[in-house]
């Protein structure tokens, strides 16, 4: 495209002139600008990670990228086609999969979910803005599928107190992570104490990250800063993370025993507002109706309290976001926008 | 005061008008010949009613009005005609301009000046003296002067929501006595009292001048929220009384006519001063050019002399015969001024926009800025898939380009163009049927 323009450049020279057609002015807001924006908003979670867990979060979420943007490099050369990566949205989707990771996994998880993400979820249906499913979700459920154990190991905080140097003890896991020991998350917490009503979870260090999970979903903080900074700059639907945390309230309510006990450990605990803000809000795989986008976040919300409470897992954030996806064009169907002045037709009288 | 706004969509562009607002309106002299396209106004061509060698007359008939829904074409100079020649016009098609040599006596034929005219007068007068739509849009003013059902009320568009373009800004500070006289004629041919006169806020002192100047109790003048594209005929009309025209429908389906403060004042130069539609006031901006300014213009002026006049250009890329969200880009300066000409502007590399077009990232932008809340991205990619009738059910024919799903997309996509595209298909397409 850009030598195109420089083309463009060299004509007016001599003397003629660009015709297009209106408008001829416009926003200077790129696709790749839009990027940016994410991969700063992406920047908040993954530096509270890598604080949280140590240096070896960064390196897994880097092999994500790696991983990411291969997939879609490799593709545009074996169609022999321009190569997309420098658009940024595979670095954004490998960012999102790395956060997404338990910071112990082993190197090739991070690097097999990356491609799997551009290659086969986004690259195979179209390329930018076509996938059916938001990449790193589909990636994610796929690698949780495949390597169960390794997708269910978490690590504690490190105690800087005590142990500084565990930030660069998190390589012992590079080939396989059976030596860590698991930690307890918040989720599975939730999951055993739902049918007493009550549930034991520190919340403070829940919304500061002091606690078991993936890299980039622990420090609630630090996705709240995203999600002022993408809000800020118009980046995401503010409609979107509103109804499908407004939904998971009323449906934690619904299904738990005593469920005001469980709204803010639900809403803090696992990949939730991770979700709600960086992958549920995806532009290809949202509906872009008012009522569509109202009832996809909704129904979100719904089938990810109804995976933790009476699911297998006991997360379910990205396998509801990766169902809605599915449904997002229909749901845009049905609440096909009228335009101003419609008027309903009238049946030709007979 | 409460800004009066429309319903949903609209964008907030840079309004660029501080380049040409506070100059004055200057008389452009003409240069040696001028070129009258036969193709002015929305409808038929106009029939040639001189031949070449003719002597004519400044506002002498040179060009008959073919059929209900077209314009007569009057001579802006006095002079010999020279010939016939095909050259792009202001809309960007390419149409017979009648070549006149201009003698500079400007010797100048007038109808007679009406006192007060009754009602079929002034339609008359204003089929006669070939008025259209000032504002851009050309629409023969007499056709709608005459609707087929009762008004119940007479909107003046004194928006100008077009950025850079200041000339009803200006007329509205500089004539607003003879726009309002222009108003009554309006008022008296469509058999209506009242009058609401819209005008965005950013226009403070031409609400003002409006309000001064207005003697008419029936006469109400509202200030507008600045949002783009509030001049839009469907969404003054729903700013302003809250109705919505139906699908398809015209204004006057729901008892409203919207006419532009510039088609008033030609009006009222027509029926007061029997003057037909010669020249226009419009403003000439942008940052190539050296100096933006409001000007007063024969028809039939080619840009490079106004260019000239105005002190020759920066170093530009784009030339745009209207306003930056709708107007037509040219492929020179030979292009002449005509009725609809409400601005020319000559635009830098930095002012324009990226027009590369990159995949659709599906972000929704488009649909959020879009007035008459259609889906631009789906119609995009419908038409480019030849999907006509999927289109079409997306009410592609209710698109009003006003470029507002362009201007917000971040991958740079054509979409205007396809919902143009669109259109042309559907009309093709039903036709068939």
């Amino acid at each position: 495209m850009s030598d195109k323009s420089a083309e463009v450049k060299k004509e007016v020279v001599k003397d003629k002139y660009i015709v297009s057609s209106s408008p001829h002015v416009g926003t200077n807001l790129t696709t790749k600008k839009i990027m940016l924006h994410v991969i700063i908003a992406l920047s908040f979670p993954l530096i509270a990670g890598v604080v949280i867990f140590g240096l070896y979060s960064l390196f897994i979420v880097g092999l994500s990228v790696a991983g990411a943007v291969f997939g879609e490099w490799i593709y545009n050369k074996a169609r022999k086609a321009p190569i997309t990566v420098y658009d940024l949205s595979a670095v954004v989707t490998g960012l999102i999969l790395g956060l997404n990771l338990p910071p112990t996994v082993p190197f090739y998880i991070p690097v097999v979910g990356g491609i799997f993400a551009t290659l086969f979820v986004k690259m195979l249906f179209g390329g930018l803005g076509k996938n059916f499913a938001n990449p790193a979700a589909t990636a994610r459920v796929f690698l949780s599928l495949s390597w169960t154990a390794q997708m269910t190991r978490f690590m504690s905080p490190i105690n800087y107190a005590q142990k500084p140097l565990d930030f660069f003890a998190g390589f012992n896991n590079i080939v396989s992570s059976a030596k860590y020991i698991t930690s307890a998350t918040p989720l599975g917490t939730i999951k055993t104490s739902a049918q007493t009503g009550f549930v034991d979870v520190n919340l403070l260090d829940m919304f500061l990250g002091k606690i078991g999970g993936s890299i980039g979903e622990v420090c609630a903080i630090a996705i709240i800063l995203s999600l002022i900074y993408l809000l800020v700059f118009k980046i995401i639907d503010w409609k979107i993370p509103l109804t499908y945390i407004v939904s998971v309230i009323i449906f934690t309510l619904i299904f738990y025993k005593k469920g005001y006990n469980f709204i803010l450990p639900t809403l803090l605990s696992g990949g939730l507002l991770f979700g709600a803000i960086f992958m549920l809000t995806d532009y290809a795989t949202a509906p872009k109706t008012f009522w569509g986008v109202i009832t996809y976040a909704a129904l979100a919300g719904l089938l990810t309290i109804l995976i933790r409470r009476y699911g297998g897992y006991p997360e379910g954030v990205c396998l509801s976001i990766v169902l809605v996806n599915i449904v997002a064009p229909l749901l845009d169907k049905i609440f096909k926008p009228r335009p101003l002045g419609y008027v309903k037709k009238k049946k030709k009288e007979a | 005061m409460f800004k009066l706004t429309f319903k949903r969509g609209g964008i907030h562009p840079k309004d660029m008008k501080e380049l040409a607002k506070d100059s004055a309106f200057e008389e452009m002299p003409t240069g040696a010949k001028v070129y009258i396209p036969l193709v002015q106004h929305i409808g038929a061509p106009c029939t040639p009613s001189v031949q070449v060698g003719d002597y004519v007359k400044v506002g002498q008939n040179i060009g008959l009005a073919n059929g209900y829904v077209s314009a007569n074409i009057h001579s802006s100079v006095s002079g010999k005609v020279l010939g016939f020649e095909a050259r792009e016009n202001a809309a960007g098609k390419r149409v017979r301009h009648i070549v006149i040599e201009n003698d500079y006596k400007y010797d100048e034929v007038f109808f007679e000046p009406l006192e007060n005219p009754t009602k079929e007068e002034i339609i008359l007068r204003c089929k006669e003296a070939g008025i259209v739509g000032m504002g851009g849009a050309t629409f023969p003013t007499h056709v709608k002067l005459e609707p087929k059902t009762p008004i119940k009320a007479l909107i003046i568009n004194g928006s100008e929501c077009e950025p850079y373009i200041t000339t009803d800004y200006r007329l509205m500070l500089e004539k607003p006595v003879e726009i309002l006289k222009g108003v009554d004629l309006v008022k008296k041919a469509l058999d209506t009292k009242q009058v609401f006169f819209g005008i965005e806020s950013n226009k403070g002192e031409a609400i003002k001048n409006i309000i001064k100047h207005a003697t008419d109790e029936q006469l109400s003048v509202f200030e507008l929220k600045t949002k783009y594209p509030q001049g839009g005929e469907k969404q003054l009309i729903y700013a302003l009384t809250k109705e919505s025209v139906p699908n398809g429908g015209l204004p006057s389906d729901i008892g409203y006519i919207v006419l532009n403060v510039s088609t008033c004042l030609a009006l009222y130069e027509a029926v007061c001063l029997g003057k037909s539609s010669y020249s226009r006031y419009l403003t000439v901006s942008g940052k190539g050019i050296k100096r933006p300014a409001n000007l007063h213009v024969r028809i039939g002026v080619p840009y490079e002399e106004v260019v000239e006049y105005l002190g020759g250009t920066n170093e530009f890329v784009k030339i745009i015969s209207g306003g930056p969200m709708m107007g037509v880009s040219m492929h020179n300066l030979k292009t002449v001024v005509s009725k609809g000409s409400s601005a020319i502007l000559l635009l830098t590399e930095k002012e324009i926009r990226d027009v590369s077009p990159t995949p659709c990232i599906g972000c929704g932008r488009c649909a959020r800025a879009c007035p008459m809340n259609l889906m631009p991205m789906l119609i995009d990619d419908f038409i480019l898939h030849n999907r006509v009738d999927d289109a079409k059910a997306y009410y592609a024919m209710s698109c009003i380009e006003c470029g507002c799903c362009a201007y917000v997309c971040p991958a740079k996509r054509p979409l205007v163009q396809s919902q143009r595209l669109a259109k042309k298909l559907i009309r093709e397409k039903d036709m068939h049927h």
